[in-house]
């Protein structure tokens, strides 16, 4: 039965500016996969770790509030990772129990890497593997691409569009959180100084999300672009976590024992150790997303910094878009 | 007065493009296409293979061609292939989809890319989609559509934008016959009373006889005939399609004794050559004395068939792009 049977009726009107057609595309994508039920578990999971960094952050501000508290403070001194992040800043560890304000932006920093380079970038992998797959694979299958493309859209842009879900997703989940946690770090803190010695971190936030986002979408959507079974993708997209993870793993390992690094009975790879940068690092594309996050929250020594993970990130993000840039123009010819 | 297909003819071209040249590396897909293409319906008829898909793409800009220049409606083409998009309703071949949008939703982004704002688009998609039938299947998941039903959506996919221009491949594809024969009366009322100009590849030329007022055959990558309909059908001699009970070679030797020149045009049909009162009574006569019965007797018209096959036939090659040639050349069987 019609709804609005009026028979056909010219149209004339205001219409939209081409520019934003390529964000209709991807608020279509986002609806499309807003519909999954474990898109919204993993996205309500993610919550827990910024819930514990905040609790975190909470609990720093509470030690300069409290000298009483300090000893709380004191205990984290004893980790590693602590102390090398620490020696990359040149604090003095020793010194900082009498003016614990001086650790905030070293702390804050600290907490927010590690929320964006553990429960963010796993998570990111699950949820990316859940979505990213059938974004273009499904439009391959479906021969969906010629329905956006017989509208003024160009290749370009519906990669762009098919792109800005992913962007969306990933900003949802690794920035928001982080910034949130950044904000009730200030609504926790009683120092009104607190902004001035943190006002950088939301831009090192945005700068860590941004690397985080884009090279992994570009890896997603040309995964995506080169089949028409979504499967294949998802599978492709986890091994070269997974696989790359090992990889690394095993080699760094490998290095070590030849240098001697190892005891005689071995000794467990430390994660301080694993988040200093060799060569074998840009096989695992966690590891060097990390690296460079870690780059970005100034927690490695300048000296040791590497531009290798940059140059690779960009270089996976270019070829990432062009190979789905070109698999999509490439159908029409078909 | 001025015939409909006389009249579309005198108006402002729609398409005017020409040494439009299209290659798949070695393979020659369209070879210097040069047409120019009135408002009204204009049905694009060819082979499978014969470079329709390739020519409709290279309209919309979607594949870029290797040479060719023209002005389709008020654009520059291929420059400004993007913006002439916004007024071209396009109904692919393929049996294309969004999957996981309901048919409703999939209407309206379409709406949207566009350019339509998000309520007008919705507004515009209910419209269009009672237009094409699709009742409360619109709420359904496209993926979950019949063939018949994803043509509609199709059809109101490509409308929702209120085009000048729709270009339509195949798209009574998988209808059933009342629904194509629904399908080809919007047509008619989107061009006749709306002022649609229409675009209809397909190769069923019952479809293009029902409701184009132009036609244009391709074959090969090339254009082989353009002309409109009803000069295509107009026969080059006058003459009367008569249609029989049985035994249509006796009659036709018994019309001969009488003068009456004929050919087999059917199993049960002949053509006469002449139609005046005279030939009408020698007809008569010779079915009285051969005892065959007439069941029809009509003013014989070429057939679109007919005008198709020799087309499409290298040996039948037309003029390109010289209308007026066209209907005098198409070889119809000779009289006996």
């Amino acid at each position: 039965m019609p709804i609005l049977d009026v028979g056909y009726r010219n149209w004339e009107g205001q219409r939209t500016p081409r520019w934003t057609r390529a964000a209709i595309v991807a608020s279509t994508g986002i609806h499309l996969v807003w519909q999954g039920t474990w898109l919204k578990r993993v996205l309500l999971f993610m919550v827990v770790p910024a819930a514990v960094a905040a609790f975190i952050v909470g609990t720093f501000e509470q030690t300069i509030e409290r000298p009483q508290a300090r000893s709380v403070l004191q205990g984290t001194f004893r980790s590693p990772a602590v102390k090398q992040a620490a020696k990359a800043r040149e604090i003095d560890l020793a010194k900082v129990l009498d003016e614990p304000e001086t650790l905030r932006h070293f702390s804050w920093s600290y907490v927010l890497f590690g929320l964006l380079r553990y429960p963010q970038s796993i998570g990111m992998i699950v949820l990316i593997g859940l979505v990213a797959p059938r974004l273009i694979s499904y439009d391959l299958r479906s021969r969906g691409y010629l329905l956006y493309l017989s509208r003024p859209l160009t290749p370009l842009e519906y990669v762009l569009g098919k792109a800005g879900v992913v962007y969306f997703l990933l900003f949802m989940m690794s920035a928001v959180p982080a910034l949130l946690v950044y904000i009730v770090g200030l609504f926790l803190s009683t120092d009104p100084w607190a902004i001035s010695h943190t006002w950088d971190l939301p831009l090192r936030i945005l700068a860590a999300a941004l690397v985080l986002i884009l090279p992994t979408t570009a890896v997603a959507l040309a995964l995506s672009s080169l089949t028409q079974e979504s499967r294949f993708a998802g599978f492709a997209w986890f091994a070269i976590w997974v696989l790359g993870s090992i990889a690394f793993r095993i080699l760094w390992a490998a290095e070590q024992a030849r240098n001697g690094g190892f005891g005689p009975r071995g000794r467990r790879m430390r994660m301080e150790e694993l988040e200093s940068f060799t060569s074998w690092m840009l096989l695992s594309p966690y590891d060097t997303l990390g690296n460079v996050q870690q780059q970005i929250f100034g927690l490695i020594p300048k000296e040791a910094s590497a531009w290798s993970p940059w140059v690779l990130l960009a270089a996976v993000s270019i070829i990432g878009y062009t190979i789905a840039y070109r698999r999509v123009a490439g159908m029409l010819k078909a | 007065m001025l015939e409909r297909s006389e009249l579309i003819q005198s108006l402002e071209p729609i398409l005017e493009v020409e040494g439009i040249h299209k290659s798949y590396r070695v393979h020659r897909v369209l070879r210097n296409i040069n047409l120019t293409l009135p408002p009204g319906v204009v049905g694009l008829l060819g082979p499978n293979g014969s470079g329709k898909s390739t020519l409709i793409k290279a309209i919309l800009g979607l594949v870029s061609v290797d040479s060719g220049r023209g002005r389709i409606l008020q654009f520059s083409w291929p420059e400004q292939s993007r913006a002439l998009r916004d007024q071209i309703g396009y109904l692919p071949e393929d049996d294309c989809y969004l999957q996981g949008l309901q048919g409703i939703e999939s209407i309206q982004m379409m709406a949207r890319l566009s350019g339509l704002h998000r309520t007008e688009a919705l507004r515009r998609s209910h419209e269009v989609a009672d237009l094409c039938d699709l009742d409360q299947e619109r709420y359904r998941n496209v993926e979950t559509y019949s063939i018949g039903m994803r043509q509609k959506l199709k059809f109101a996919q490509a409308l929702v934008h209120d085009p000048q221009w729709l270009i339509l491949d195949e798209p009574t594809t998988g209808l059933d016959p009342s629904q194509r024969e629904q399908f080809l009366s919007r047509i008619d009322t989107l061009a006749k009373e709306k002022g649609k100009s229409i675009l209809l590849s397909t190769h069923i030329l019952h479809d293009v006889q029902r409701v184009c007022d132009h036609v244009v055959i391709l074959a090969k990558g090339e254009i082989r005939l353009v002309d409109t309909l009803a000069r295509l059908q107009q026969p080059t001699q006058a003459g009367l399609q008569v249609g029989l009970i049985s035994d249509a070679e006796r009659f036709m030797a018994a019309l001969a004794q009488v003068g009456v020149q004929s050919r087999r045009t059917g199993e049960t049909e002949i053509q006469v050559l002449g139609d005046g009162p005279e030939i009408l009574k020698r007809i008569w006569s010779t079915s009285c004395e051969t005892g065959i019965s007439i069941h029809r007797i009509d003013r014989a018209r070429n057939s679109l068939e007919q005008a198709f096959l020799d087309a499409i036939r290298d040996s039948g090659r037309l003029n390109t792009g010289d209308p007026t040639a066209i209907g005098n050349n198409v070889s119809l069987p000779e009289y006996k």
